[in-house]
């Protein structure tokens, strides 16, 4: 399964251009450092947190894609950041357990 | 299902969960950064000397060692606090300016920040410890073309650790 795919599934909304590539997995946490620590190359990475430092770690593990929920917004120094180091962001009103279904139930673990 | 991972040489190992706790002395207004492993963030008010030390903040964190699958070889990491991404720092920084211009070519600049040496100021962390950290990211990276480099502290980011700017889980404690 590719990000695109996962975008189509979800219908989440795509804040940047989107680089496809394959999602290997799902990892969910609002704590950067628990990110660096334990998200896996190629996951998608399901969070409400919209600071930079989310990017910084996202981009040094190299996940495929955010997807941020509960409708949170990102300010535009992180778009524009995720935009530079080639991260998609991807937004859902849905909250992270709901999407976390919505994610098992397309086959990713 | 999860893609097969390939072979990698280096291993994240002894992960522990902690909290980096920033703290200033009340005369001199000087501040300081460690990593505490405690269940509870210390936040208590003590003596050192002639100085007390008062809880400025803290910030969920975690330490880590590196380990070589193939020779064994364990390299801890417990006196880094910190990797600050370039796009975290402020605009008007030199860290910022490197690291937009590297980014460009897909070569992502971060500072490792450690604590503070034995003379009271931040030691920079070793070459051969820089070596593996950056060995340890990049080969995890699927886009051959795109870079990961864990650059020395030599821009004194240290101090601004105390003010939050390095990439901790401040944001998460700051959300409502």
């Amino acid at each position: 399964m590719n990000v695109k795919d996962l975008v189509e599934k979800l219908q989440l909304k795509a804040l940047n251009a989107m680089a496809d590539r394959p999602v290997t997995g799902v990892y969910i946490s609002d704590m950067v450092s628990d990110v660096i620590a334990n998200a896996k190359p190629g996951n998608v990475l399901v969070t409400v947190q919209v600071h930079n430092n989310v990017i910084a770690a996202a981009n040094l593990v190299d996940v495929a894609a955010i997807i941020l929920t509960r409708g949170r917004r990102p300010a535009d120094d992180m778009v524009a950041l995720a935009e530079k180091a080639g991260i998609p962001v991807l937004l859902t009103d849905l909250n992270s357990w709901q999407v976390a279904s919505m994610l098992f139930e397309a086959g990713l673990r | 299902m999860e893609a097969e991972r390939p072979a990698y040489r280096y291993g994240m190992v002894d992960v522990r969960p902690g909290y980096i706790v920033v703290e200033h002395e009340i005369h001199t207004q000087a501040m300081r950064a460690y990593f505490s492993p405690d269940p509870v963030a210390p936040i208590e008010e003590y003596r050192e000397g002639k100085g007390i030390w008062k809880h400025s903040a803290t910030a969920q964190s975690v330490r880590f060692s590196i380990r070589d699958i193939g020779t064994g070889e364990v390299t801890p990491f417990d006196e880094l606090l910190g990797l600050a991404f370039y796009g975290s720092c402020p605009k008007e920084s030199r860290v910022w300016e490197i690291g937009d211009l590297a980014q460009e070519h897909k070569v992502s600049i971060y500072v490792a920040v450690t604590t503070e040496g034995a003379a009271g100021n931040p030691s920079t962390l070793p070459a051969a410890k820089l070596r593996v950290l950056n060995r340890y990211f990049n080969e995890r990276v699927a886009d051959r073309a795109k870079k990961i480099l864990i650059l020395p502290d030599h821009f004194g980011l240290y101090r601004e650790f105390s003010h939050g700017h390095l990439m901790v889980d401040l944001g998460l404690t700051a959300m409502e």
